[in-house]
C-alpha cells in the first residue's frame, strides 16, 4: 500500500509546482535572451553569431543532464523499487530529447558561418548525436512497455547502460582532437567574458525551470494515464466476474 | 539465491551491490574503449604528428593547428593562398585554392583536409576554421603576443 | 577569396527553431497532462 501513498503525496506537491515552473521558466528564459541579445557585443572573431551561445549551451547541458537524471532514477528504481522512479525517468525522456535536438540544430547553424561547415564527424558532435538516438530509442522502448503493461525494468537497464555516453560527450573534446572547442566553463573557471557569461547563466536558469515544469507535467500525465487505465481494467474485470456468476446460477 | 548465500543481506542491499559492480564494470569498459580509440577518433593530426609520421602522398589526412602570424600569402591568381600551420613545436606549409571561411585568420585555429605533397607542402582541399574556448568582445581585441601564445597553447592542449 | 555570410541570418534561424521547439514542448506537455487528468476523472465517475 505504500506504493499508493507516495504518488498521492507527490501529486499534491506537483499540482502546486507545475504551472509556476512552466510559466516562470518561459518568462525567465525570455528575459535572459532579451538581456543577452541587447547587452552582448559581437565576439572578437565570431561576430553576432555568439548570440547562439545563449540557447546552444543550455540545450547541451539539459540534454546531458536529462540522461544523468534518467540514469539516477533507473538506479533508484532497480535498487529501491521506488514507485515514482520509473515514472520520473520516463518523464525526463521527451524534454531531454528535445533539448539534445535543439543543441544539435543550433550548433549546426552556428558551425556554418564560423567553422565553414554544417556538420563534421568529430568526437563531440558524434557523441551528442548518439545521445539523441539513445533518447529516441528509450522513448520508443518505454512507450512499448507501458502499452503492453510490462515491467519497466528493461528500460531502467537501458537508462543505466546509456549513461556511459554522458561522460564520453563531456570528455570528447579533451581525449580527441576535435573541431569543437574545449569546455569554456569548467569548475570555478570561465573563459567567457562576463558580458556574455551573466546572461548565459540566466538563460541556463530559465531553461532549467522550464525543463522542471515539463518533467512535472509529464509525470502527472503518466500517473493519470496509469490510474485511469487501472481503474477501467478493474471495472471490466468486475463486470466479467458478475456475468460469470450470473451464468453459474 | 538461498539465504545462506546472501548471508542475511536484505534484497535491497543485494541489488545495490550487484548493480554497483555492474556499473563499475560498464564504466571501466567504456573508458577502456574510449582510451583505445584515442588516436583513431581524433578529427585531425597536429603538425608535429604529421612531421613525425609523414603520410603517403595518396593518403588523405586532416591537419589541425594554429595559423602562424604573418604567414598568410595571397598568390597572384587571386584564389590560391599559402600559409603555415604550427603547434608550437613543428610547422607545416599549406597551400589552398578556393573560398576560405570567414573566421580563418592568422593566430587562430584551422583544420585543413587534404594530402601531403612530395615537396613537403600540404595541399588542402577544404579549410575549416576552429574556434577556441574563449569568448571575448570585439573591444578587447589587440591582445599582446604573450596572450596570443597562451591562447595558442590553450587551444592545442 | 573570403566567404562573406550575414551572421544575423543564422542567429535568427537558430532562435526561431529554439522558440518553436520550447513552446511546442511546454504546450504539448501541459495539454497532454490536462487531457490525461480529465480521462482519470471520467474513469472515476463512470
Amino acid at each position: 500500500m505504500h506504493g499508493y501513498a507516495n504518488p498521492a503525496r507527490f501529486l499534491k506537491i506537483a499540482r502546486w509546482f507545475t504551472m509556476p515552473l512552466l510559466v516562470g521558466g518561459l518568462l525567465v528564459t525570455a528575459a535572459a535572451l532579451v538581456w543577452g541579445w541587447t547587452s552582448a557585443p559581437p565576439d572578437r572573431l565570431m561576430g553576432d553569431s555568439v548570440k547562439i551561445l545563449f540557447i546552444h549551451l543550455p540545450a547541451a547541458w539539459l540534454g546531458m543532464g536529462g540522461w544523468t537524471a534518467i540514469a539516477i532514477a533507473s538506479l533508484v528504481e532497480l535498487v529501491w523499487r521506488h514507485p515514482l522512479a520509473a515514472i520520473s525517468a520516463r518523464a525526463v525522456a521527451v524534454p531531454g530529447a528535445v533539448f539534445a535536438f535543439l543543441c544539435l540544430v543550433t550548433g549546426s547553424i552556428w558551425g556554418r558561418p564560423t567553422w565553414g561547415t554544417w556538420w563534421v564527424w568529430d568526437g563531440r558532435l558524434t557523441s551528442m548525436l548518439v545521445l539523441l538516438f539513445l533518447y529516441l530509442g528509450y522513448i520508443a522502448l518505454t512507450n512499448a512497455l507501458a502499452r503492453e503493461g510490462s515491467s519497466s525494468r528493461i528500460a531502467a537497464i537501458f537508462g543505466l547502460v546509456g549513461a556511459i555516453n554522458v561522460p564520453i560527450i563531456n570528455r570528447s573534446v579533451v581525449w580527441w582532437n576535435s573541431l569543437h572547442q574545449p569546455a569554456s566553463i569548467t569548475m570555478g573557471n570561465s573563459a567567457i567574458d562576463p558580458v556574455y557569461l551573466y546572461p548565459l547563466l540566466a538563460s541556463v536558469l530559465g531553461f532549467s525551470l522550464l525543463f522542471g515544469g515539463v518533467v512535472f507535467a509529464r509525470m502527472r500525465a503518466i500517473l493519470a494515464d496509469a490510474q485511469a487505465e487501472a481503474r477501467l481494467r478493474r471495472k471490466a474485470q468486475k463486470a466479467e466476474l458478475a456475468q460469470t456468476a450470473r451464468g453459474d446460477a | 539465491m538461498t539465504d545462506s548465500a546472501t548471508r542475511g543481506l536484505k534484497p535491497k542491499h543485494q541489488r545495490l551491490v550487484l548493480l554497483s559492480l555492474a556499473l563499475v564494470a560498464l564504466i571501466g569498459a567504456g573508458l577502456l574503449a574510449a582510451w583505445a580509440l584515442r588516436n583513431q577518433a581524433s578529427y585531425f593530426y597536429l603538425p608535429s604528428e604529421i612531421v613525425a609520421h609523414a603520410p603517403g602522398p595518396d593518403q588523405g589526412v586532416r591537419l589541425g593547428g594554429m595559423v602562424e602570424m604573418g604567414s598568410i600569402k595571397e598568390q597572384p591568381d587571386g584564389t590560391t593562398i599559402h600559409f603555415v600551420v604550427e603547434d608550437g613545436t613543428a610547422k607545416v606549409p599549406v597551400s589552398f585554392t578556393g573560398i576560405v571561411p570567414a573566421l580563418f585568420v592568422e593566430g587562430s585555429g584551422v583544420v585543413a583536409d587534404g594530402r601531403m605533397g612530395a615537396d613537403g607542402v600540404f595541399v588542402a582541399e577544404e579549410l575549416l576554421a576552429k574556434h577556441d574556448e574563449n569568448y571575448v568582445p570585439k573591444e578587447l581585441e589587440g591582445m599582446s603576443q604573450e596572450q596570443v601564445r597562451r591562447q595558442v597553447e590553450a587551444t592545442l592542449e | 577569396m573570403r566567404e562573406t555570410l550575414d551572421m544575423m541570418d543564422f542567429v535568427y534561424a537558430a532562435y526561431a527553431i529554439c522558440l518553436v521547439g520550447t513552446l511546442t514542448l511546454a504546450g504539448w506537455s501541459f495539454a497532454s497532462m490536462r487531457a490525461a487528468e480529465k480521462r482519470r476523472e471520467e474513469s472515476r465517475r463512470k
